[in-house]
């Protein structure tokens, strides 16, 4: 056997403690195996096309939950970050013909500086007067682009970027490694002791503040993390379509991200990207009846959020899953015991 | 009294056509015990508030170990040295009481003083132990009980390792029983020493309370509020025996 051998049992051994104890990561962990193994079975362009939107709205709508679901920070007006990027990246892309690797950093951080210039205003608001003054940002910054069509091609938008990469298998793997790292990171994030901050500064910001929380600073922190990783999916974006127009400033992909988001359920990374691989496809797959597409989409959004309020993901998670009263760690239903401290599971 | 520690100058604040806090001065020294009573709306609160900078003073100078405090953020007096308790209690509810400490354990004042302790859990967890509920740690904070919940506003409180504790009513809604070691607590904690990974600096404390027995049991002075001026102010035992105090909280005719 020899040293591999011993690694891979080791691997094996770490793999059964941490994963295949609870359905939930069990999921997750299929979950990336198949978006990461599905090429081998169809490489059907059409559906690679499909995925391939799906994992960039999947990062938007996980950067969303990032500042609205986690900071408490409602901003509906998330497609200002994705517009901003797209055209950034687009702009760095044709004026100083810079390749997609450094123009959708650099075009995130153009998201990241949008941030800045709206969190700032945005601090003293919050709840509704905080969603409609991020509403109107978006709608301001494209009265901007059509007013400067030399700049930013008017309402025909940027056109003739650069190609992601040569292939669409590989515009697939750039894209969907992508969103499966940035929503670890982003969970990484609002599991660290930032993260904590963030939360309690939803709950209660006066109560942070007088804990000693310099709570701008972590406001702003959120509206630039966010603006970045939404900044990554709209330079992704406008490489893919190799065009950058208004429809990426557009509301109603501002309440698309919100509808996503809710339906997968908010305060929890995995519950938004979850939500957009579910939703997006299916708005697809509902083309086979054009007429009424939209009306079945509303319907079956509703039904689920009325019968579960927190979105789908916690609802399934907490029909599969139950909380220890006493150590509070997640165990499967079917267990009698917790598998930790051994207490009844009622 | 000791050189002045906390200064307070003419002070005012008014909400709309109500003057809360009128022209209201006081110092008190490093080591003081400070009792701040008066009738409801007399303007006790708002001056604990104008102390942290959640509300803004009108007018006046507040003077923390010499340095003004006007103006300044909330935050930044907090890592200067002064905490401070909510009299209706304002815990993070969804999170675990653990995590509710730990954010006051995160700020830079907490981490400063507590570099040598590596996990700031372990610090939140000795903050929970001085309150009397880290058995509860895990619970989430929205199944705490009235009293349990004081004493989480008084773990997160005594997280940054105050040098002057602000409480606001600490003994409201608590059983004889919880108020007796509350009371207690508090005490231990003006001492000074080590709890655990937290040290106490024996912070000065101003109490403002309406249950007068125990509170006159642990304050060396008292400061007596009615419609935002002061109108008494010295040991206890001779408060509570001046008559306009008793006109104050009893009105005309007294006992």
């Amino acid at each position: 056997m020899g040293l591999p051998g011993f690694y891979l049992r080791r691997a094996y051994s770490l793999f059964r403690g941490e994963v295949l104890v609870l359905p939930s990561r069990v999921a997750v962990f299929i979950f990336a195996l198949g978006v990461l193994l599905l090429p081998l079975f169809s490489q059907d362009p059409y559906l690679l096309r499909i995925l391939i939107f799906t994992s960039i709205f999947a990062i938007l709508a996980a950067s969303w939950d990032l500042l609205s679901g986690f900071t408490g920070q409602m901003n509906f007006g998330h497609a200002l970050f994705f517009g901003v990027a797209a055209y950034c990246t687009a702009l760095l892309n044709l004026r100083l013909d810079l390749p997609p690797w450094i123009s959708i950093p650099l075009g995130a951080l153009g998201a990241v500086l949008a941030g800045l210039i709206i969190g700032i205003p945005c601090l003293r608001l919050r709840g509704t007067y905080l969603a409609l003054t991020t509403l109107a940002f978006p709608i301001i910054l494209m009265g901007v682009i059509f007013a400067i069509p030399d700049i930013t091609g008017g309402e025909l938008g940027l056109s003739g970027i650069d190609r992601l990469s040569g292939s669409r298998l590989t515009d697939y793997y750039i894209t969907s490694v992508l969103m499966l790292g940035l929503g670890f990171i982003m969970w990484k994030i609002t599991d660290s002791k930032t993260g904590i901050i963030l939360h309690a500064i939803r709950e209660d910001e006066v109560a942070v503040r007088s804990s000693g929380i310099n709570t701008t600073r972590y406001k702003l922190l959120a509206f630039c993390l966010s603006g970045f990783f939404a900044g990554i999916a709209g330079g992704l974006y406008a490489h893919i379509m190799r065009t950058a127009g208004p429809s990426t400033l557009e509301v109603a992909l501002s309440f698309q991200i919100v509808i996503w988001a809710v339906f997968g359920g908010i305060v929890s990374i995995y519950g938004p990207i979850a939500g957009v691989f579910i939703l997006f496809p299916l708005l697809e797959f509902l083309r086979i009846m054009p007429k009424i597409r939209m009306l079945v989409f509303a319907f079956i959004v509703l039904v689920t959020l009325l019968y579960m309020p927190q979105g789908l993901i916690p609802w399934l998670r907490d029909k599969i899953e139950k909380e220890c009263p006493r150590c509070k760690i997640r165990n499967v239903t079917t267990r009698k015991t917790c598998r930790i401290c051994t207490a009844e599971l009622d | 009294m000791g050189q002045s520690f906390l200064e307070i100058e003419g002070l005012n604040k008014g909400f709309g056509g109500l003057r809360a806090v009128n022209n209201v001065g006081f110092s008190m020294g490093r080591d003081e015990v400070l009792g701040l009573i008066g009738p409801n709306g007399a303007g006790k609160t708002t001056i604990l508030r104008l102390i942290t900078a959640i509300l803004k003073p009108d007018s006046g100078r507040i003077r923390f170990k010499g340095k003004k405090i006007v103006g300044r953020k909330t935050w930044d007096i907090v890592n200067l040295g002064i905490a401070c308790t909510f009299q209706n209690m304002r815990p993070f509810r969804r999170l675990p009481i653990i995590a509710n400490v730990m954010v006051p354990c995160l700020s830079p004042r907490a981490m400063k003083r507590g570099e040598w302790v590596k996990k700031v859990e372990a610090k939140a967890m000795d903050a929970l132990e001085f309150a009397g509920i880290s058995d509860m740690a895990l619970e989430k904070a929205s199944t705490l009980s009235q009293g349990d919940l004081k004493r989480l506003e008084v773990a997160r409180a005594v997280a940054t390792e105050p040098e002057l504790l602000l409480l606001d009513e600490p003994f409201g809604g608590l059983s004889p029983a919880e108020t007796d070691l509350m009371a207690k607590s508090m005490h231990r904690l003006h001492k000074g020493g080590r709890f655990g990974r937290l040290h106490s600096e024996g912070p000065a404390m101003i109490i403002v309370e309406h249950k007068l027995q125990q509170l006159m049991k642990i304050v060396d002075r008292i400061i007596v509020l009615n419609f935002g001026t002061i109108i008494a102010d010295g040991k206890p035992q001779e408060v509570v025996k001046q008559p306009e105090v008793i006109r104050a909280y009893l009105g005309e005719g007294g006992i």
